[in-house]
């Protein structure tokens, strides 16, 4: 079997890429539209739509959680910054913020993916453990306003 | 295995690469547009208005942002602590100290509750063509019936406005934007209802 252990993260890079440059595209020729800030909600959400993804394309792939918050820092740090999104010293910060909440997401969720592994709902219950994931987050970020 | 390893660095790379290439490509269309879009919010907060010179701002009112002058009166931006974050606003402020305009430009507020700000022109209307000091209505229930009432210790030069439901520190937000804005242009204190017109 081919080794995937680095899909994720290669498929974080993508879907934060692709995000960025819809983003780029909605400022130069939308300046009106309020884009979401880069706060913890919408970075679990980016997270638990690569973990989506990596999960139906690569459901038995091991992780690496050493690579994981070093290329998630890479990703959410250098990417914004190249987008002129954010400058150098706040780039560091989303960096390190982003490594911490794709780290903590990445564990949750596969450890509630390695209990929902068997019978036939288990297909969908990826998608419905992003969710879940998803409003948790938002809860989380309640506790802070 | 370290083949596998360079997968996700050649997809951040490729990434940055071509949002860099778009950034740079976009970026003088981008400042074309957000200085049009800026134009075209201000003339519509202070309908009537055409052209607008950036004044010169001490930085007094801390909620004051910048400060556009027109023949006709000035558009102020304003940026005042929500309930999840900064707010933006463009409050128009005709030479006679009326409201004539406000738009919120950015916010990070709850979706469904004080993001209700953007689009409730109920709300926003309340301030249109008053001057003064406005303030949030409080309501005080009957702890034996239930029944609620509005209270307020009103001055004469006060305006009390209606707060949005379930938003009520967003609401204060946009007020506190919206008495800077009007206290810049009458002159008055922005903390209190004094007013010294003409100043």
């Amino acid at each position: 079997m081919k080794n995937k252990t680095y899909l994720l993260n290669t498929l974080l890079a993508a879907v934060f890429g692709t995000y960025l440059l819809v983003a780029v595209v909605i400022r130069t020729f939308c300046p009106q539209i309020i884009l979401p800030k880069a706060n913890i909600p919408n970075l679990v959400l980016v997270s638990l739509v690569a973990l989506v993804l990596d999960h139906y394309f690569a459901p038995d792939a091991k992780r690496c959680y050493i690579c994981i918050p070093a290329f998630s820092a890479l990703t959410f740090g250098l990417l914004p910054y190249a987008g002129a999104f954010v400058n150098p010293l706040d780039a560091l910060k989303l960096a390190a913020a982003g490594a911490v909440v794709f780290t903590v997401t990445t564990l949750l969720f596969t450890t509630i993916q390695d209990r929902l592994s068997s019978g036939p709902a288990a297909k969908a219950s990826a998608f419905f453990s992003a969710v879940s994931l998803y409003m948790a987050s938002q809860c989380f970020m309640g506790m802070f306003l | 295995m370290k083949k596998q390893i360079l997968l996700p660095v050649i997809t951040i790379a490729v990434a940055a690469v071509i949002l860099l290439a778009a950034s740079f490509g976009l970026n003088s269309i981008a400042a074309d547009r957000a200085q049009a879009d800026h134009i075209r919010l201000m003339q519509t907060v202070l309908p009537g208005s055409t052209d607008f010179v950036l004044e010169d701002y001490d930085g007094e009112d801390a909620n004051i942002r910048s400060v556009h002058k027109s023949e006709i009166g000035f558009v102020i931006e304003t940026a005042t602590n929500g309930y999840a974050g900064e707010i933006t606003m463009y409050i128009g402020v005709n030479n006679d100290g009326k409201v004539t305009g406000l738009v919120v430009r950015d916010l990070s507020e709850t979706f469904g509750l004080g993001a209700q700000a953007l689009t409730d022109h109920e709300f926003l209307a309340q301030f249109l063509n008053s001057s003064g000091r406005f303030e949030i209505a409080v309501a005080q229930s009957d702890a034996f019936s239930g029944a609620t009432e509005e209270v307020t210790e009103a001055s004469d030069d006060t305006v009390t406005v209606d707060a949005l439901t379930g938003a009520t520190v967003t609401s204060k937000a946009i007020v506190r934007s919206v008495n800077s804005a009007v206290a810049y242009v009458t002159g008055a204190d922005a903390a209190s209802s004094a007013t010294t017109w003409g100043g």
